[in-house]
C-alpha cells in the first residue's frame, strides 16, 4: 500500500475479513493488510504544515480575549477586590469579580470540595481571584494589573513531609489530612518472619508537571441559550458535563468541541476555571471570549504528579521467592483533594506474586496547585520505589534482577477481589525478550568488570518492570461509519486525538475491514454537537475502547452492502464475500461494484453503528512492560548520561507499529524527565512560591538529554479474549518503569541509591560525596 | 494604564548613545535576554535602543598585532563557529557552543551575553529582592541550589555567562563608547561584586555600549578549554564551569588562567588553582591539590554545598584532560 495512490482502493493480496453474519461475533483477525504497519498519520500534513485548527487557533468574529487574575500568595484571604480601575479601561469590556459573581458560582474540586468560583480564600499560587474580557490580549493582561486586590497572607505549608507535623500551617478546617487508604492480604509479619532477607528502605518522588505543548484555554460563543466551547481537551463530553452542571444549563445546550489538541498528558481531562470564566465573560458582553493560559499559569495551576515519599519493607528468600511487600506511601494532592494518592501502590499490590501484602497511603493538603491525572497516575512513582527495592533484594539474594523477577510472575490480578486472571500476561515474555535484545546479561558482566576499575566515568545496566493497572478500555463507546454512493467513507466517532495517533488508528481498522486507503477515510470527531458520546481519552483506553466499536460499525456497513447485493447477484448473503471494490457471490462467481449497487445509489449511503461490546467477564485486561537502559555515570560531576534504552511493551495487537514506537520513545522521554529533570521547587522557608515557575528553571528533558539509541520492541501476545481487535492501552505504561531503571543503572555504575529523584548534577554529587566517597574525584 | 514605551533603531553609535540618555533606556542587541526580562518586568523599560542597525558592531577580524577583534553584536553561533576562534582560542568557541540552545545561539549577541542579567529565580521572578531595591535577598535562607558559593555578599548570583570565563581567561578588553567618548576596560574590571554594588553586574555608565571585544595574540603554546556541567543538556545554565588557558612548554605549565563560571556573582578567576599549577607538570597530584585549593574559600549556602565536590571534580576532569593533549 502507497499512500501516494490516489486510488480509494488497495489491493494488497490479503483479502478483507468476513464479514461475520447479523448476530455473530467476529471472529479474531488473522494477517491483516493493513493494521501493523508502520502507517503515516491521517493527519500528518494538517498537523505540519499548520492548517490543522487547534483550539488555541481559534479566532471568531468580534472575539474578545479574556484573562484570570491570580492569587500570588501560597496561601491567602482576599479582603478586598476593586476592579474599578480596570472597568474604566478602554477596551476593557467585562470584570468577573468574587464579589460581582456572588456565591452563584462554584467551582467543585472533587465530588465532595466545592468551593466559589474566586472564593476568598485561597489556597494555593496562582488560584484565581478575577477575570477580564478585553479587545486585545494585551489590554486583558493590563486591565489585570489595574484590579487591586488586598490580600491577608496566611502561613503556608510547602512540602507533604510537614504537612501533618505540630504546628504546621492549617490548609482545610478539618486539617491537613485529605484522604487514607489501606489494603491488606496475609499477613506481612509472617511474610517478613519466613524470608531470609528483609529490607527497608524510604523513596521520594518530585512533583513533575504535565507541561503539554499547547496551553491550557478555550473559546467560549453563546448563541441564544446555548453555548459553544472549543477547549484544548482530552474529552470533550467530560468538559460539556462539567461545565453544564456548573452554570445549571442542559447538556444540549452545551457544545463542546476539540478536533486538535496539543497534548494533555491527563491534565486535560476536565475544563478549568478559565473555561467557565470565558463562558460567563462571554454571556456578559454577548461576544466570543477566548481565553488561554500563559505557561507560568499552567505550571501553577493546570495540573502535576504528586510529590510522594514512600516506605517500602520487602521480605525475600534466598531462591528469590518474594514472602512480604509492605508499602506506606504519604503523597499531596495540593490544595484539594485531587487525587493524591491514587494508585500509588498499585504495582505493589499487582505486579509481583506475593502472599503478603499490605499498604497504608494517605493523602495530605500542602498549599501549592491541585494534582490532575499524570500519564499512569500514581504508577511511576511506585515503580520508582518498587523497581528500585527489588533491584536491591536481588543484589541481596545474589540473584540477577531480572532472574527475581521472573521468580515472581502473577497470572492473577492478586490486588483484585477474587485475585481473577489476566488476559495474557506479558510480563515474564517482555522480561525475557526485552533482556535477550538488550543484551543484558552480556551488559551486566561488562558493567561488573567495569568497577573493578579506576576510571570515573563508570557505566551501568538497569532495568525496570511495569503493569498499568487499566489499559483494556471497555464500554461505552458509540461510533457511526457511512459508505458514500461511490464508496468513499466518513468515520464519526466522539473520542479526541490527544496525539497519539487515535484517528489514524481507527481509519486503519475501517481501511481493515472495508478494503479501502486510510489516508481516504473522512473523520469527524471530538464534537459532543456532531459526533457520538465517547468517554475522555485516558487510561490508554482509547484504541482498545474505540477499535472494537469501529470495527463493529464497519462490520455493520459491509453486512448492509451484502444484504443489497444479494438481490443483484441472485445469492443468498451467507455465499457473498465482501472484497472492498467488489462483492462476489463465492457459489455463482458472479461479482458486483460496491459503488454499482442499486440499492445504495438510490439511498446516496450505508450507515453502520457500531458499539463496544463488554469486556470478558472475571478477567483483567492489562499491559504490561519491561524496560532497559545503560548509563554513564561521571563520578567527578555527578553526570548522569543516558546511553540507551529498550523498551519491551506487551500491549496486545501492534496496530499501528509507527504510532507504537512513537508512544514508546515519548513515554521513555517522559521518564527521563522524570529520573533526570523534573521537579517543582517551592520556596519552602519564606513565600511558598514556586521559584522554578518557569519553561527555563523547570527543566523538561530536551532533545540532548534523550539517546539517539532508543528500541521499541513489541512483546505481541495475542489476545483473543480482550476485545474484537486485541489491542491493549499502550500509552502510560510506556512511562512507568523508566525512572527506576535508570536509578537501577545508575547503582550498576557507581553503587549509590537515588532515592529522590531527579537524578541530576545536585543530587548525584551529594550522593557520591555521602556515599561513596571511594569514587570520589 | 498607560505606559510611556519607544522603541528606536538608530543609523549611527553617535545616535544610539545619545538615544540612551533618556530614562529607563535600554540597549536591544539579540534581545534573547532582555525581551524575557521585560515580559517579566524585571526592571522598568521606556524606551528601546536596538543597536541592530549599527553593522559596525558584527563580526571577527584579526587585529594589527595579531589579536582578534570581535564586534558586541557578533552572534554567540558566529563565535562558536569561526576557525579562527575555533583554532586559536578553543576554549571561547566551546563556551559559545555551550551557550543555551541553536536558535538562542543564532540570535544572542556576545556582548549581551556578557552584560546578560542574572538568572537568579528570585531576581527574575515575582520577588522584590535586594538587587531590585528590595530589602533582602531571599536566597540566602531560601531555594539556593543554584547559586554562589564563592563572591557572595548580601546577594548570591551566579554570573550567568559561558562566554565570560574563557574571554577573561585570554585576558580580554572591551571597547565601550558612551556620552563622554570611548574607554578600554579589561573583563577582569567588567563585572561588578555585589559587595561593591548589588544593583549592578558591570560598570556599565548610562548611555555606555559595549562596541567590541579584544583578544591578545594567542601563544602557540596555549592550549584552552571550556567545560560546563548543567542539569540539562541545551537550554541551562552552568552548575559548574571552567575555562581552562594554559601556555605549556616542556610538559610543564608556563602560565595558567583558570576561570569559574557558576560559582561566583562574576565569572571568577581560581587564583590558588593558578598559583599551584603554574610552574608545575600536571601531575595527578598537583592536580588534586589544585582542585581542593579551588574550594578553601567557598562558603556554600543551604542547599548549594554540592558544588564543592562538583567544582573539585571537574577542575580534575579538565586538568587531566589538558595534561593528555600537552
Amino acid at each position: 500500500m502507497k499512500d501516494d495512490e490516489q486510488d480509494l482502493y488497495f489491493v494488497e493480496g490479503i483479502a478483507v475479513p468476513q464479514t461475520p453474519l447479523p448476530g455473530e461475533e467476529p471472529a479474531n483477525w488473522g494477517k491483516t493488510a493493513v493494521i501493523g504497519r508502520r502507517q503515516t498519520r491521517v493527519d500528518a500534513y494538517e498537523r505540519v504544515s499548520g492548517t490543522a485548527v487547534y483550539p488555541s487557533d481559534v479566532v471568531l468574529p468580534n472575539m474578545l480575549y479574556g484573562a484570570l487574575l491570580r492569587c500570588p500568595h501560597a496561601h491567602a484571604r482576599v479582603k478586598k477586590v476593586d476592579a474599578s480601575a480596570a472597568e474604566r479601561m478602554e477596551g476593557v469590556q467585562a470584570v468577573l469579580t468574587g464579589a460581582s459573581l456572588g456565591r452563584q458560582v462554584k467551582w467543585p474540586y472533587n465530588e465532595e470540595v466545592a468551593t466559589d468560583l474566586f472564593d476568598d480564600r485561597c489556597r494555593f499560587e496562582g488560584e484565581a481571584v478575577a477575570a477580564v474580557a478585553a479587545a486585545t490580549p494585551y489590554v486583558a493582561r493590563d486591565a489585570l494589573r489595574e484590579i487591586k486586590v488586598e490580600y491577608e497572607v496566611l502561613p503556608f505549608v510547602a512540602d507533604e513531609r510537614r504537612s501533618l507535623a505540630t504546628g504546621a500551617a492549617r490548609i482545610h478546617g478539618a486539617g491537613n489530612r485529605l484522604k487514607a487508604d489501606s489494603y491488606k492480604r496475609g499477613d506481612v509479619a509472617r511474610g517478613f518472619a519466613e524470608a531470609d532477607i528483609v529490607l527497608e528502605e524510604q523513596y521520594r518522588t518530585a512533583c513533575e508537571i504535565q507541561a503539554p505543548m499547547e496551553l491550557h484555554g478555550c473559546v467560549a460563543n453563546w448563541e441564544g441559550d446555548s453555548l459553544t466551547v472549543w477547549e484544548s481537551t482530552q474529552g470533550v463530553y467530560a468538559v460539556q458535563a462539567k461545565i453544564a452542571d456548573i452554570l445549571g444549563l442542559p447538556l444540549s445546550r452545551v457544545r463542546v468541541i476539540g478536533h486538535y489538541m496539543g497534548g494533555g498528558f491527563g491534565s486535560k481531562l476536565q475544563p478549568g476555571k478559565y473555561t467557565v470564566c470565558a463562558a460567563l465573560l462571554a454571556k456578559k458582553t454577548g461576544r466570543p471570549v477566548k481565553i488561554f493560559l500563559s505557561r507560568e499559569e499552567t505550571l501553577l495551576a493546570a495540573g502535576n504528579r504528586p510529590p510522594a515519599t514512600m516506605t517500602i519493607k520487602a521480605g525475600v528468600k534466598k531462591d528469590g521467592t518474594l514472602t512480604a511487600l509492605q508499602f506506606t506511601g504519604l503523597a499531596s494532592s495540593g490544595a484539594y483533594p485531587a487525587g493524591g494518592i491514587s494508585l500509588l501502590d498499585w504495582l505493589v499490590r499487582d505486579l509481583y506474586l506475593c502472599a503478603n501484602v499490605q499498604s497504608e497511603l494517605t493523602d495530605v493538603a500542602i498549599n501549592a496547585g491541585p494534582a490532575r491525572p499524570f500519564r499512569a497516575p500514581g504508577h511511576p512513582q511506585c515503580a520508582w520505589a518498587l523497581e528500585q527495592m527489588m533491584d536491591a533484594l536481588a543484589e541481596a539474594a545474589g540473584l540477577d534482577p531480572i532472574d527475581l523477577r521472573l521468580k515472581n510472575i502473577p497470572l492473577v490480578s492478586q490486588g483484585r477481589e477474587g485475585a481473577p486472571p489476566y488476559t495474557t500476561t506479558g510480563l515474564a515474555e517482555c522480561i525475557r525478550q526485552g533482556a535477550e535484545a538488550f543484551g543484558w546479561r552480556e551488559a551486566r558482566r561488562r558493567t561488573a568488570a567495569g568497577r573493578k576499575e579506576q576510571g570515573h566515568l563508570r557505566r551501568g545496566v538497569g532495568m525496570g518492570s511495569c503493569l498499568w493497572v487499566v489499559g483494556g478500555g471497555g464500554p461505552p463507546s458509540t461510533v457511526i461509519v457511512k459508505l458514500f454512493a461511490d464508496g468513499s467513507v466518513n468515520l464519526n466517532m466522539g473520542a479526541s486525538d490527544i496525539g497519539t495517533g487515535t484517528k489514524t488508528v481507527m481509519a486503519m481498522v475501517l481501511a481493515e475491514e472495508l478494503g479501502v486507503r486510510p489516508a481516504s477515510i473522512q473523520i469527524e470527531h471530538a464534537d459532543t454537537g456532531s459526533t457520538q458520546y465517547a468517554t475522555p481519552s485516558g487510561g490508554s483506553k482509547t484504541v482498545p475502547t474505540e477499535s472494537p466499536a469501529v470495527r463493529s460499525a464497519a462490520i455493520a456497513v459491509k453486512q448492509q452492502l451484502l444484504q443489497m447485493a444479494a438481490g443483484e447477484l441472485g445469492s443468498p448473503v451467507e455465499n457473498l464475500r465482501y472484497g472492498g471494490e467488489y462483492i462476489e457471490a463465492v457459489d455463482s462467481g458472479k461479482k458486483v461494484k460496491v459503488t454499482g449497487i442499486a440499492a445504495l445509489k438510490k439511498q446516496g449511503v450505508v450507515v453502520g453503528i457500531g458499539y463496544r461490546g463488554p469486556n470478558p467477564e472475571g478477567k483483567v485486561v492489562n499491559p504490561f512492560a519491561a524496560q532497559f537502559c545503560e548509563v554513564e555515570v561521571n563520578t567527578r560531576t555527578g553526570e548522569v548520561r543516558i546511553m540507551r534504552f529498550l523498551g519491551a511493551h506487551e500491549s496486545g495487537r501492534v496496530m499501528d507499529r509507527l504510532t507504537f514506537d512513537n508512544q514508546v520513545f515519548g513515554g521513555i522521554t517522559m521518564g527521563i524527565g522524570l529520573a533526570m529533570t523534573e521537579t517543582r521547587i517551592l520556596d519552602e522557608n519564606r513565600t511558598g512560591k514556586m521559584v522554578n515557575c518557569n519553561w527555563h528553571d523547570y527543566k523538561l528533558p530536551t532533545a540532548l538529554d534523550v539517546p539517539t539509541d532508543m528500541v521499541s520492541l513489541p512483546v505481541e501476545l495475542r489476545d483473543s479474549e480482550a476485545n474484537s481487535t486485541g489491542a491493549k492501552g499502550l500509552g502510560e505504561p510506556v512511562t512507568i518503569p523508566t525512572a527506576a531503571a535508570i536509578a537501577n543503572a545508575i547503582y550498576d555504575a557507581v553503587g549509590v541509591r537515588v532515592r529522590q529523584s531527579p537524578a541530576d548534577p545536585l543530587t548525584m554529587k551529594r550522593l557520591l560525596a555521602e556515599e561513596a566517597p571511594e569514587v570520589r574525584s | 494604564m498607560t505606559v510611556h514605551f519607544s522603541y528606536v533603531r538608530p543609523a549611527s553609535l553617535q545616535d544610539a548613545v545619545s538615544q540612551l540618555g533618556s530614562d529607563n533606556a535600554l540597549i536591544h542587541a539579540g534581545g534573547t535576554d532582555l525581551l524575557g526580562c521585560l515580559r517579566d518586568e524585571v526592571f522598568p523599560a521606556e524606551k528601546l535602543v536596538s543597536i541592530s542597525g549599527l553593522p559596525e558592531l558584527r563580526g571577527i577580524s584579526k587585529t594589527t598585532d595579531n589579536g582578534l577583534r570581535i564586534g558586541a553584536l557578533t552572534t554567540i553561533a558566529e563565535v562558536a563557529a569561526h576557525p579562527l576562534i575555533r583554532e586559536s582560542y578553543a576554549a571561547l568557541a566551546q563556551g559559545a557552543a555551550a551557550v543555551a540552545s541553536p536558535q538562542l545561539r543564532n540570535q544572542g549577541t556576545l556582548g549581551g551575553n556578557l552584560c546578560q542579567k542574572p538568572r537568579c529565580w528570585y531576581y527574575r521572578g515575582e520577588f522584590h529582592c535586594l538587587r531590585k531595591g528590595g530589602n533582602y535577598c531571599y536566597a540566602v535562607n531560601g531555594e539556593n541550589q543554584y547559586h554562589c558559593i564563592l563572591g557572595g555578599k548580601n546577594c548570591f548570583i551566579v554570573h550567568p555567562s559561558d562566554t565570560a570565563p574563557a574571554l577573561l581567561a585570554f585576558g580580554a578588553v572591551l571597547r565601550i563608547t558612551g556620552p563622554r567618548g570611548s574607554r578600554s576596560v579589561t573583563l577582569a574590571d567588567f563585572h561588578v561584586l555585589p559587595e561593591r554594588d548589588v544593583t549592578r553586574e558591570t560598570v556599565l555608565e548610562a548611555g555606555e555600549i559595549v562596541t567590541e571585544i579584544l583578544l591578545p595574540p594567542a601563544s602557540a603554546a596555549m592550549r584552552s578549554s571550556y567545560r560546563k556541567v548543567r542539569a540539562r543538556q541545551a537550554w541551562d545554565f552552568a552548575l559548574a564551569g571552567v575555562a581552562l588557558a594554559l601556555e605549556l612548554e616542556g610538559g610543564r605549565v608556563r602560565r595558567s588562567r583558570v576561570v569559574l563560571s557558576g560559582a561566583a556573582p562574576i565569572p571568577w578567576r581560581a587564583v590558588e588553582v593558578e598559583k599551584i599549577i603554574t610552574g608545575s607538570a600536571l601531575e595527578s597530584e598537583v592536580i588534586h591539590e589544585a582542585a581542593v585549593a579551588a574550594m578553601t574559600k567557598a562558603r556554600p549556602l543551604g542547599k548549594n554545598g554540592y558544588k564543592i565536590p562538583l567544582f573539585q571534580g571537574m577542575l580534575a576532569e579538565e586538568l587531566e584532560k589538558m595534561r593528555q593533549v600537552s
